[in-house]
């Protein structure tokens, strides 16, 4: 034995199954392929122990490696193919995927109806446009509480409102680029709903008013600085006639 | 011999505690005998990879005889196992080969990958020989064979060879063979990519010219669901990139309530789809029975309750609640109840996501210098930083052996992927978009 001390000092990295230490001990090598206790998914015992011993069929499908000592050459060459787990030939593994879930139920319109699994029947947001009649109003990092400064300027749209009865109303809730994105979706929500809430406070009909949440992913200023933050935490308004 | 094994037993079980963070389960199965190298303060396996043996007079255009085991070496480095060394071709004959393994033992390597490779038409096949180079006869442990067709699927058989390589020195597949999807900006808009691990075939999931988000990938059917925009409001959609039947096709619709649909989390067993919605007024969470309209309210606070992300039991969801006056990382049962604060600490903790071992919640904490990823443990115990001042670190992604984790990071300018180990190690890049790349999820293994 010619291990050097260094070698037996830093010895061995091993996880022995049963199926080792019995097979896969030197100088006995384990003369078939061998068939450990394969098949299941997961993290199967698949063998591929003892010189020359080859590896368990895993996981179905694929070729089976065929060939034998065929390709034998070198050491260790004795009877020493494994079964060769196939190579992903078919193209794609396929994802039976569980039909169209989204057909289902019936036609939701808007919050009445809806089902959750079809797309309700609001307006489009494509369908409302600027107006220089609305002003937008701000909020502080991480809050959804309407600030009492800028009251004043929702007083003003819920006036703007009240004198155009027919007039639609979007609410747009934003979110600065700070935070992370599901939780400045739910953010730019509140926002939302709380200026919403402040002007159906006001008397505005909840029945003309949709509100939508971009979270941070439509700021209105890229620079990354406060200056640019304090713009992009904002409710925006849009209307449709 | 019986005392050799004896030293191994007692040996194997240290140095295992050593390399991997956690003991594999109990059906782990034969590994074999290896040294330790030290490096970098870690103990790796020494792994010698020569170039292949060319069994076939077939041209190998593809250098592939080269190619796959540098592929194959990089997977096993990347692990974190291995010290990898690509040498070239081992000699012709047997004693030559002896020698050669000889001289590379001699150099510090403790294992040997021989690969015997034929070239037949458009199919590549390779049977790999594990030896053992700290065996005075170099002894076989594992011979295994592989083929992928066509040619150009090269990477996926290294790949598989590499994952081959862990299984048989860990008990544990290797997570070569994995993907990651991620958000893209093209200009105006977010679409899904995907690209392999490593970063190498990316390809475009959607096109949708829309503002896509928050991909999670199914642990069982290959679907990813994600929230997008393309049809006005943010509702909950699923792709099946495998799939080429849905090629060309919309998303399949997953959830549409009025108001918010987003951070959608898989159950573990694929079924149920935890995911945030504000239908009953403010973002709350819910779960869903796939392929079914059976959603179920789990949260009902005043304030934003998002982020859910499962215990690989199934039996828990951590998630994102404000409800103590900002975002904090919170646990509760899976039916909802039992809610309690898992953080402390910190002003804006968001983005929990369980680790696959169970041991470990990563999130997103907000600090002075930006964000960054800090590690907790289920019991609230132990909240550490995994980065730390170098841009803003976010969004992390387990991958499925536990042991690795992708996330953004705008420490080299605009938001690009990047991967470290779960103790915040080894970070390095993985994406060079043009644009930003954000919000990663990393597949589970393919079946």
């Amino acid at each position: 034995m010619s291990r050097k001390p260094w070698q037996t000092t830093f010895a061995v990295l091993a996880l022995f199954a049963a199926s080792v230490v019995l097979t896969g001990c030197p100088k006995k090598p384990a003369p078939q392929a061998g068939t450990g206790p394969g098949g299941g998914a997961g993290p199967t015992v698949s063998g591929g122990t003892g010189s020359g011993a080859g590896g368990a069929g895993a996981a179905g499908a694929g070729g089976t490696g065929a060939g034998g000592g065929a390709m034998g050459s070198g050491p260790g060459s004795a009877g020493s193919m494994g079964a060769g787990t196939g190579g992903a030939g078919a193209g794609g593994t396929g994802a039976a995927g569980a039909g169209g879930a989204g057909a289902a139920g019936g036609a939701g319109a808007g919050m009445a109806g809806a089902t959750g699994t079809t797309i309700p029947s609001l307006p489009s947001p494509k369908e409302f446009v600027e107006s220089g009649a609305l002003r937008d109003v701000y909020f502080e990092f991480d809050r959804y509480d309407v600030r009492a400064g800028d009251k004043g300027t929702l007083d003003e749209n819920a006036r703007w409102l009240k004198t155009n009865q027919t007039a639609l109303l979007l609410i747009e809730g934003h979110a600065d680029e700070r935070g992370t994105n599901e939780y400045n979706l739910a953010l730019g929500e509140r926002r939302a709903k709380a200026t919403r809430d402040y002007l159906v406070s006001l008397g505005i009909d909840a029945g003309r008013i949709t509100v939508i949440s971009y979270g941070e992913e439509r700021p209105t200023c890229t620079d990354k600085n406060d200056g640019c933050w304090v713009k992009n935490r904002r409710a925006h308004f849009l209307v449709k006639q | 011999m019986a005392r050799w094994l004896g030293l191994l037993a007692i040996l194997s079980a240290a140095l295992l505690a050593a390399v991997l963070p956690a003991p594999t389960p109990s059906h782990s199965q034969g590994v074999e005998v290896f040294l330790n190298v030290t490096q970098g303060g870690s103990k790796k396996l020494g792994i010698a990879i020569p170039e292949f043996t060319r069994l076939t007079q077939a041209p190998d255009e593809g250098n592939f005889a080269r190619a796959i085991p540098e592929i194959i070496g990089n997977d096993l480095r990347f692990s974190a196992l291995f010290a990898v060394a690509n040498v070239p071709a081992l000699p012709a004959t047997k004693d030559g080969i002896q020698q050669e393994f000889a001289r590379l033992q001699q150099a510090g390597a403790h294992a040997a990958m021989h690969g015997l490779m034929r070239i037949d038409g458009q199919r590549l096949t390779i049977e790999f020989r594990l030896h053992d180079l700290t065996n005075p006869e170099f002894r076989l442990i594992a011979s295994k064979m592989f083929w992928v067709e066509p040619l150009a699927d090269h990477r996926r058989l290294a790949h598989r060879i590499a994952d081959e390589v862990v299984h048989q020195f860990t008990g544990e597949r290797g997570i070569a063979e994995t993907k990651i999807v991620y958000v893209s900006q093209f200009s105006a808009n977010k679409e899904l990519v995907m690209i392999d691990y490593d970063g190498f075939n990316q390809a475009q999931l959607t096109n949708l010219r829309s503002t896509s988000l928050s991909p999670a990938w199914s642990p069982t059917d290959s679907s990813v669901a994600f929230t997008s925009f393309f049809k006005g409001y943010p509702y909950l959609f699923r792709i099946f990139p495998f799939n080429p039947r849905r090629r060309g096709q919309d998303p399949e619709l997953m959830s549409a309530w009025p108001g918010i649909n987003t951070a959608p989390a898989w159950a573990p067993d694929g079924r149920t789809l935890a995911l945030t919605l504000s239908k009953g007024g403010n973002p709350d969470i819910f779960t869903l029975r796939v392929g079914t309209s059976d959603f179920r309210q789990l949260t009902n606070s005043r304030g934003i309750e998002t982020d859910p992300s499962w215990s690989p039991t199934g039996r828990q969801i951590v998630f994102t609640s404000d409800r103590s006056g900002s975002p904090q990382i919170w646990v509760m049962d899976a039916e909802g109840t039992n809610a309690r604060r898992l953080s402390s600490g910190g002003s804006y903790d968001t983005q929990p996501r369980w680790s696959p071992r169970g041991d470990t919640i990563v999130f997103t904490r907000r600090t002075s210098s930006g964000f960054d990823l800090w590690a907790i443990n289920p019991d609230g115990s132990n909240a550490r930083p995994l980065t730390q001042s170098n841009g803003s670190n976010e969004g992390a992604s387990w991958a499925p052996n536990g042991r690795h984790l992708v996330f953004s990071s705008t420490r080299g300018g605009r938001a690009q992927l990047y991967t470290m180990l779960a103790d915040g190690t080894e970070q390095q890049p993985l994406t060079r978009d043009r644009g930003e790349a954000s919000s990663p999820t990393w597949s589970p293994r393919p079946q």
